[in-house]
């Protein structure tokens, strides 16, 4: 019995224990300081986070100390600010003292005390957001931008400098999630440029003391971006006008110059300037039609005249040399070897000819002639049976009659048949000249003159330089020719080259010394440089080619009455040895060639033996 | 140029002489009592301001940077452990804006005075302290050099000020300042970290509080009854 009761009293007593246990006080556990923080510098507050209270009814008191002091206060406040907290008002506020603030939670069954924390409250500044935000659309040039403006909070004394703030917004659209942000520094104003229009911005500031915190973000200002769009439009718009003016002017100008443009790109291939040629016939494939057709009325002359002789003979002399040389075929026609001539396509061959010049030279316009030998072999055929000669200048096939055909070339003919060349000389003058003052009369010195006549073309060009030289060389094989009057004074040759400039309105060809080949070479002593060129004046009624010669240079007699009177030429040229002279036109009439006479069967007059002429 | 010529040039350029021959910062002996005419009040207080700013802001960097490399962060909390008491605690100066507003300009402009001049010498041995680091970079020791040279300017500058405003009479160098600091000739490699953190901290804080006098003060001088 005993027993029983003993056990029930320890059960009893265990289930008291038990009950107990479950409901066990605790002293209070430790709390903690979270932060203190002053909105303005010049009161704060400080929060704490309880422990546990161990089930009995626990109070919580902050002590504070200050550094110079060891008497320790109590916080004034518990309540402004709510709960867990302590506020610190003006008077309470020490700045630039370390604080020294402990929390103790306190319950029945006893105390606890949280770390202490120093504080300063210069250093844990965090003001209140800035107030009364504004945001404005602004122009400027056109271009719309954001003012923002705002106010520092109202607790913060900025205006006397106990606290200095610095800013910063933040800018987005309202699709989008970034924020672009903005460091404002002390101003309280803002500029936001580069904005999207028809756009509407979220806009938002906070601020911060120069030792501190940043406080929170103002409540959101919106802002509606107009529309810009119809600038940007018409700038396109007058650039595509713009753009479109030009291409209409480039279009013209093409246009224009289309002419010019083919000739640059396209050179065209001359053809065939002579009288008579007829290309249907021609592809007819009849020749003899085409060769009959070919053949103009009063030609070849059938009176000859001494100075055919002369003139043939010079001819020969020039190119003789060459002829070996030339295909053996060539002989078809005086007139056709000009191609030859042309195939030299220098006129230094004749300058090769001369004693005054130097090899060199010669070695060029061998070069050169091999070289265009066989350009010249096209048309050569074609011009295998007749006696005309195709103008070698492109020019001419280009319509342009400005320069005078290599006509002139053939005259160095060194055929063997001397009519053969005749006729080719008077072939070149008849057709060399499509204007009136075509030299009818072969061997004339009219013909002579512009036989003589050669041409320097430009290397730019394809085609065979028909430069003929002009050889006034007296040869043996002129008087086995049986021509007198070799010119004997021709050992000094200055050969002269000229080229037709020009064909003037009035039926003039205008001759200029070629210069080219003598510029290249450094001492040309008898070419006198800075050569005028002899105009050609006309033709007057016995078929005589009146050249007037303007200017300094060589004068050049071309017009050759030898027909007649041997006498009577009035060849005057100024003193023609000097290179500079005063430009003076001086007529010629035709100038007897005479024994010692300068005056070349060419019409040019040789300007060593210039003296006894009478100057202008 | 003709003797003529040379007599109308300095006549035209006289009132130019008598500016250039006077400097414009007034920096002289503190026996003498020259005034500086060419600039004004609002201007020299403008000036001094400026020079309390960045006074603030560099000794602010270089305790930074100074906590950062020397100092564990368990210690960084404890500043003001017994020992290392601020210099200038002794000091007469208001710590409260409610003191603050009631004291007068006067004062706000002495204790400015005090605070400079009870600084220059710490500083000074900061920087030899500093030196003896083996390993304080060299922005740190050229950022307190700066600035022990810069309170050198400003204390000059409250100088002037105070005769400016005040009309008051030169102020010595108080030799009684020097009292206030004293330190151990071989100091301890942590006693001697200590030291140096807290004279940066304590130096960051008074320059604050000079920078905010200098401010109210000119507060004062637009605004006398809306100012703290």
């Amino acid at each position: 019995m005993m027993k029983n009761v003993m056990e029930v009293l320890f059960l009893l007593m265990l289930l008291f224990t038990v009950h107990a246990k479950e409901k066990s006080y605790n002293p209070p556990e430790k709390p903690a300081l979270t932060r203190c923080r002053s909105p303005e510098k010049e009161t704060f507050t400080c929060w704490w986070e309880p422990g546990s209270d161990g089930g009995l009814p626990t109070t919580y008191a902050l002590y504070y100390r200050k550094e110079n002091s060891e008497t320790v206060y109590e916080c004034p406040d518990y309540h402004t600010a709510g709960e867990n907290s302590c506020f610190f008002n003006k008077n309470d506020t020490s700045i630039w003292v370390n604080y020294n603030i402990s929390v103790v939670a306190a319950n029945a069954l006893g105390r606890a005390f949280s770390d202490p924390v120093d504080i300063d409250v210069v250093y844990i500044v965090k003001p209140n957001p800035p107030e009364k935000l504004k945001v404005a659309v602004m122009e400027d040039k056109g271009w719309p931008f954001l003012r923002v403006s705002w106010e520092p909070p109202h607790k913060a004394d900025t205006r006397s400098g106990w606290i200095t703030l610095i800013y910063e917004l933040r800018v987005r659209l309202e699709e989008e999630d970034d924020w672009e942000m903005h460091l404002a520094g002390q101003q309280k104003m803002f500029n936001i440029f580069s904005l999207r229009s028809g756009g509407k911005y979220l806009v938002e500031v906070r601020c911060k003391p120069d030792h501190g915190f940043w406080s929170e973000w103002s409540s959101t200002s919106y802002i509606n971006v107009p529309d810009y769009f119809p600038r940007e439009k018409s700038m396109w718009i007058l650039v595509a006008a713009f753009s479109a003016f030009i291409f209409l002017i480039l279009t013209w100008l093409l246009h224009m110059n289309t002419h010019r443009l083919k000739h640059c790109i396209l050179p065209p291939v001359p053809g065939p300037k002579i009288k008579g040629f007829d290309k249907q016939l021609l592809k007819n494939g009849k020749s003899d039609e085409f060769f009959s057709a070919l053949v103009v009325p009063n030609f070849p002359e059938a009176s000859p005249s001494k100075y055919e002789d002369m003139l043939v003979v010079e001819f020969f002399e020039v190119k003789e040399q060459e002829l070996m040389l030339e295909e053996s075929n060539d002989l078809l026609d005086g007139g056709l070897k000009y191609e030859s001539s042309r195939s030299d396509s220098d006129s230094g061959r004749g300058s090769c000819d001369s004693h005054t010049l130097l090899l060199d030279k010669c070695r060029e316009a061998k070069e050169e002639r091999q070289t265009n030998r066989d350009g010249s072999l096209i048309e050569k055929q074609i011009r295998q049976k007749d006696r005309k000669e195709e103008a070698i200048s492109p020019d001419i096939s280009s319509g342009r009659v400005k320069t005078w055909p290599s006509l002139y070339s053939p005259l160095p003919q060194y055929g063997s048949n001397p009519l053969d060349k005749q006729s080719s000389l008077e072939m070149a003058k008849q057709h060399s000249l499509s204007i009136s003052s075509f030299l009818t009369q072969p061997g004339t010195k009219d013909a002579l003159g512009l036989s003589y006549m050669d041409f320097c073309l430009s290397n730019k060009q394809n085609h065979v330089h028909p430069q003929t030289q002009v050889q006034t060389r007296s040869n043996v094989n002129i008087s086995n020719i049986g021509h007198k009057h070799a010119p004997a004074g021709l050992h000094s040759p200055t050969t002269q080259y000229v080229e037709v400039q020009r064909v003037n309105k009035e039926d003039m060809v205008l001759l200029q010394p070629v210069l080219s080949r003598c510029g290249l070479i450094e001492d040309c002593p008898h070419l006198p440089k800075g050569e005028d060129y002899s105009k050609v004046k006309g033709v007057d009624y016995d078929n005589r080619l009146l050249l007037q010669r303007e200017g300094t240079g060589e004068d050049m007699c071309s017009g050759m009455d030898q027909e007649t009177n041997g006498e009577r030429g009035n060849c005057y040229t100024t003193s023609t040895v000097s290179i500079m002279q005063k430009p003076t036109a001086c007529i010629y009439t035709v100038m007897p060639i005479q024994e010692g006479m300068a005056l070349t069967l060419n019409g040019y007059v040789d300007t060593a033996n210039m003296g006894n002429l009478p100057s202008c | 140029m003709t003797v003529m010529q040379k007599v109308i040039w300095s006549l035209l350029l006289w009132p130019c002489l008598q500016t250039v021959s006077i400097p414009l910062d007034c920096r002289e002996d503190q026996g003498s009592l020259l005034r500086c005419p060419s600039i004004s009040q609002e201007k020299l207080l403008d000036r001094v301001i400026q020079h309390a700013e960045l006074i603030y802001r560099v000794s602010e960097e270089s305790c930074s940077m100074f906590e950062e490399m020397f100092i564990p962060f368990e210690l960084q909390l404890q500043r003001n452990q017994a020992g290392y008491a601020c210099i200038t605690k002794a000091l007469p100066i208001p710590s409260s804006r409610s003191e603050i507003q009631l004291i007068s300009d006067k004062w706000l402009l002495h204790s400015v005075l005090m605070l400079v001049q009870s600084w220059i010498e710490p500083l000074v041995y900061l920087q030899t302290s500093l030196n003896l680091y083996d390993v304080a970079p060299d922005t740190l020791l050229n950022k307190t050099k700066w600035v022990s040279e810069k309170l050198i300017s400003l204390e000059q500058g409250v100088v002037v000020l105070i005769k400016k405003m005040l009309d008051e009479g030169l102020l010595t160098t108080n030799n009684s300042e020097q009292g206030l600091f004293q330190y151990d000739a071989q100091p301890e490699m942590l006693e001697s970290v200590m030291r140096d953190y807290t004279l940066l901290s304590c130096f960051k804080k008074d320059a604050h509080k000079m920078e905010t006098f200098l401010k109210l003060l000119k507060c004062r001088q637009t605004d006398k009854y809306n100012c703290a």
